[in-house]
């Protein structure tokens, strides 16, 4: 055995019949408990044990809509410049005692609203807390540092314009939203909009959305032995403001009449695809079955893209088709971007998206088949334990729900609904979801040598932008 | 030296128990009831440091085939079954070794445990032309994606050749080149197989809401019976002097966003004493916002955009410290090197304040509970240290190896190591625009 070096293909080893599963054990998505303090601010804490990591999850109530005319991005460098010194401590200082504790502290601004993360180990959750409160509460917004900060930015628009991913995005949101809409730019600002950014700009926007009554605090981890509430009332129960005002935001809207963009990438070796339009978010009752679908399609190496696509034919590391919700809100004004997104060799881009809509065209002649759908669900519900074993990914999720106006027990419920999903509702939703002559298509890549294979596809009228 | 965050339990709460079965495979258990997952993780002891001259790529694109089935396991059927089961995988390759995992529910444990014995066993059975060429296109797409069509993309692969001279081990990194995957045969892949794919040649840990008793007697049901062997031969050695002896440098002109500094630096080996200092002494000179590089030349000076070290930890060769700078606005790469180098020779000969080094002992505790936060995180240090040290006990001992360190520790490394004579450069200047170009992008934002 051991000296034998002519190991055959026959294998030497005893075999045995594929195993069962064992009693599965119960698992639920935690419920967080919920509080107000006195000055309005919300409070969800969920107490897991195990997670010596605590995942704390501030959402303010401020969305890119709020931004002033011109000064898109003002919500982003307001949100970085939270940690960039405060009444207590210079920006150095501040980012001193943050590491001092072992914490990470993230901010940004999305079309929903700001989002601050922290993340840190249990034993030093009191002093981080305090920093978090201080970046709230007493944010410094020094000339010098909202300067700095603006510059910053500036500086990494060109490194996310040639990231052929990103590059992608901008274009689909510029050709997908109706011209003028805030959902159309960048999230991040333009170098135009960002430039105007000063600290007054900063500071009003802070002054006009950021309050206890516009704040969810989400905390999650190992609790053991501690008051979440009290801890987090001690840190942020002093904080004043003045009620909350209600949005009325602009409801979503998306061209998606057939049509392609090509950003020209001379030399590039692979195209960005990027096929978009947008559809139903969590507040419509198809949405559990959108993502049952939509997983059937595209959610991993071995759903219908990537079957043809990577594993028949090897034109790519991957294509996934997913849904990211971009606003939702109990009054429907919200939307999900609806995706397909990967990259292929160069060479066979015409043949790729030739399969990639042979595969679509398919799916709405012949629906789903019932194995396609029970495997999606025990995909789904089966890897919630895992999907949720960090208390960061619970924080997420939970402040995710409160910022898309949906019931704490949104999640858990939606395992409920998946199982319950049929393959006809699944099939109904996905091919209403992606169809053929509605996709806007973006295609990051070399215009001189997929142009013509892309123009004789059929999938619409082609425009070429510089890359 | 820094107060810890977890003071009594050193070992982060972890236990691991270690059992090995006739053939030669280790297994580490470790049990914990908190949440109904199981975690199954496998590493062999074969990364590209193993590969020979014109098969660089054949230890990962040998890792994709072992997800092309085996004997009782049809097509995608690994994949199929695991997701099936509500559970996720993967697999990776590195210098070092090649590792494979599942973390399932935890009533699909004994699924996970046969399907890592049926492919450990029986994947020449499945093994064709087909899916090698298959997955030889797919790798060469994995290759443009991450690596040739993004800025800066290749420079991670440039330091390395640079860093280990031709013919070292780790000279070539596991992407391999694409004239070698164009090359690599049915037979090399079968050869392969044959060499490293034995149970004498792995650890298996499996981590999370288990009954070790029964899981032992599982893994001896679908592991036991698959033979062992020793045919490997031992990867080249890859030990070298400490330090280079002279900067090496390369100049590129590429078509890059911004210009770039991108440094290698050699450092002592995985596992040893001085390369916890290492570590501790990368986070302060360049492990976040309050680092010394990020605080001159982001904040102070604003050369930079970002401004940063990282740490490979490497055990059959020199780590690579590794630091990657990208010029804000108008700045000069020369202005930046002048400035990172007063910042190491200052380091070098002062060493760290006392407060930089309790932030960053921190730091990398809080690093090393988020990697123990899930079962699949410690199944993984577990194997690493079983395959690279021989030792799965070192992984429950990490942590507080890394809070012993003191500064004068920390001082040395960084003056005997972080020098000019002992790093390879790359220094990216980005292709001239046309006036269309800038045009252009003036008036495009930016956003994910």
């Amino acid at each position: 055995m051991s000296e034998t070096t002519d190991r055959g293909v026959a294998p030497a080893m005893d075999f045995h019949p594929q195993p069962q599963a064992g009693r599965p054990r119960p698992w639920a998505f935690p419920q967080p408990e919920r509080a107000t303090l006195s000055n309005g601010l919300t409070l969800l804490h969920c107490h897991r044990p195990g997670q010596q990591v605590i995942a704390v999850e501030v959402q303010l109530t401020a969305p890119l809509e709020a931004e002033p005319a011109g000064l898109d991005g003002v919500a982003t460098i307001m949100a970085r410049a939270l940690s960039e010194g405060t009444a207590k401590h210079d920006a150095e200082q501040f980012a001193a005692e943050l590491e001092r504790c072992g914490a990470t502290l993230d901010a940004g601004a999305d079309h929903a609203g700001v989002r601050v993360s922290l993340e840190v180990p249990v034993s030093r959750l009191p002093q981080a807390l305090e920093l978090l409160a201080d970046a709230l509460r007493t944010p410094a917004f020094t000339e010098a540092e909202v300067e700095r900060t603006v510059a910053n930015r500036l500086d990494e628009i060109p490194h996310e314009l040639a990231n052929p991913a990103r590059r992608a995005a901008i274009a689909l949101s510029d050709a997908l939203y109706p011209a003028g809409a805030r959902i159309s730019r960048p999230r991040q600002g333009t170098e135009e909009t960002v430039a105007r950014i000063d600290a007054g700009a900063v500071r009003a926007f802070y002054d006009a959305h950021v309050r206890p009554s516009t704040a969810t605090v989400v905390a999650v981890g190992d609790f053991t032995g501690l008051d979440p509430e009290a801890l987090i009332a001690e840190a942020l129960g002093g904080w004043q403001g003045t009620a909350a005002e209600s949005y009325a935001l602009t409801p979503i809207t998306a061209d998606d009449s057939g049509r392609v963009v090509i950003v020209d990438r001379p030399g590039a070796v692979q195209t960005q695809l990027l096929l978009g339009r947008i559809g139903a978010d969590r507040h419509d009752a198809v949405w559990g079955a959108q993502v049952l679908g939509i997983y059937c399609l595209g959610g991993t190496l071995t759903s219908r893209l990537d079957r043809v696509l990577r594993e028949e034919k090897g034109y790519t590391y991957g294509v996934r088709a997913y849904s990211h919700v971009l606003r939702s809100a109990q009054d429907g004004s919200g939307a999900a971007l609806l995706g397909i997104a990967g990259s292929v060799a160069t060479e066979v881009t015409g043949a790729a998206l030739t399969d990639l809509w042979q595969v679509l065209r398919t799916l709405a002649a012949e629906g789903l088949t019932e194995e396609e759908r029970d495997f999606a669900v025990q995909n789904l519900v089966g890897v919630a334990p895992l999907r949720f074993e960090t208390a960061a990914a619970v924080a997420g999720t939970l402040a995710d729900q409160v910022e898309q106006e949906l019931p704490d027990d949104f999640q858990g419920n939606l395992y409920a609904r998946l199982v319950e999903t049929g393959t006809v509702e699944a099939t109904a939703a996905v091919v209403n979801a992606f169809p053929v002559d509605r996709l806007v298509t973006v295609l990051v890549g070399d215009a001189e040598k997929i142009g013509e294979e892309v123009r004789a596809l059929g999938i619409g009228e082609v425009t070429v932008v510089t890359g | 030296m820094g107060h810890t965050a977890t003071p009594p339990p050193t070992t982060g709460g972890l236990t691991a128990t270690e059992h090995r079965l006739s053939n030669g495979l280790r297994v580490v258990l470790s049990e914990d009831h908190q949440t109904p997952v199981a975690a199954v993780c496998l590493w062999y002891d074969v990364g590209s440091r193993h590969e020979v001259k014109g098969r660089t790529g054949l230890a990962h694109l040998f890792e994709h085939l072992m997800f092309q089935g085996s004997a009782q396991v049809p097509g995608n059927g690994h994949f199929e079954l695991v997701q099936g089961a509500g559970g996720s995988l993967n697999g990776t390759t590195s210098f070092e070794r090649t590792n494979y995992f599942e973390t399932m529910p935890a009533h699909q444990l004994e699924l996970a445990l046969w399907l890592e014995a049926d492919r450990m066993g029986s994947l020449l059975v499945s093994l064709d032309e087909e899916s090698l060429e298959n997955q030889r296109d797919v790798v060469k797409n994995e290759r443009r994606q991450r690596y040739d069509n993004v800025p800066y993309g290749t420079a991670f692969e440039k330091l390395t050749a640079m860093v280990f001279p031709d013919g070292h081990p780790y000279h070539h990194t596991p992407i391999g080149s694409m004239a070698d995957l164009d090359a690599a045969s049915l037979e090399d892949a079968r050869t392969f197989f044959r060499t490293y794919y034995a149970p004498n040649n792995a650890v298996l840990s499996v981590v999370g809401d288990i009954d070790p008793e029964q899981t032992l007697a599982w893994i001896e049901k679908y592991f036991g019976s698959i033979p062992s062997h020793d045919g490997k031969q031992a990867p080249r050695d890859g030990s070298l002097p400490d330090v280079i002896g002279e900067e090496l440098r390369q100049p590129l002109r590429e078509e890059v966003p911004s210009p770039a500094l991108t440094a290698a630096y050699r450092l002592p080996h995985d596992g040893t004493r001085e390369l916890d200092a290492a570590d501790v002494a990368l986070t302060i000179l360049g492990g976040g916002e309050s680092s010394r590089l990020y605080n001159r030349l982001v904040r102070r000076d604003r050369l930079a955009v970002t401004a940063g070290f990282g740490l490979l930890r490497l055990a059959g060769a020199p780590s690579l410290a590794w630091l990657d700078v990208k010029t804000s606005g108008d700045a000069q790469i020369a202005d930046i090197e002048l400035a990172v180098d007063e910042e190491l020779a200052a380091f070098a000969e002062h060493g760290p304040t006392a407060e930089e080094l309790e932030r960053a002992q921190a730091q990398l505790e809080r690093e090393w509970l988020d990697r123990l936060a899930t079962v699949a995180g410690r199944a993984d240090e577990l194997c690493r240290y079983a395959v690279l040290f021989g030792d799965p006990q070192l992984a429950l001992t990490a942590v507080s190896r890394v809070l012993d360190i003191g500064s004068e520790e920390v001082r040395a490394v960084a003056a005997a190591r972080l020098r000019p004579d002992n790093r390879a450069v790359l220094v990216y200047e980005p292709t001239e625009p046309s006036a269309d170009d800038a045009d252009a992008a003036a008036q495009e934002g930016a956003e994910q």
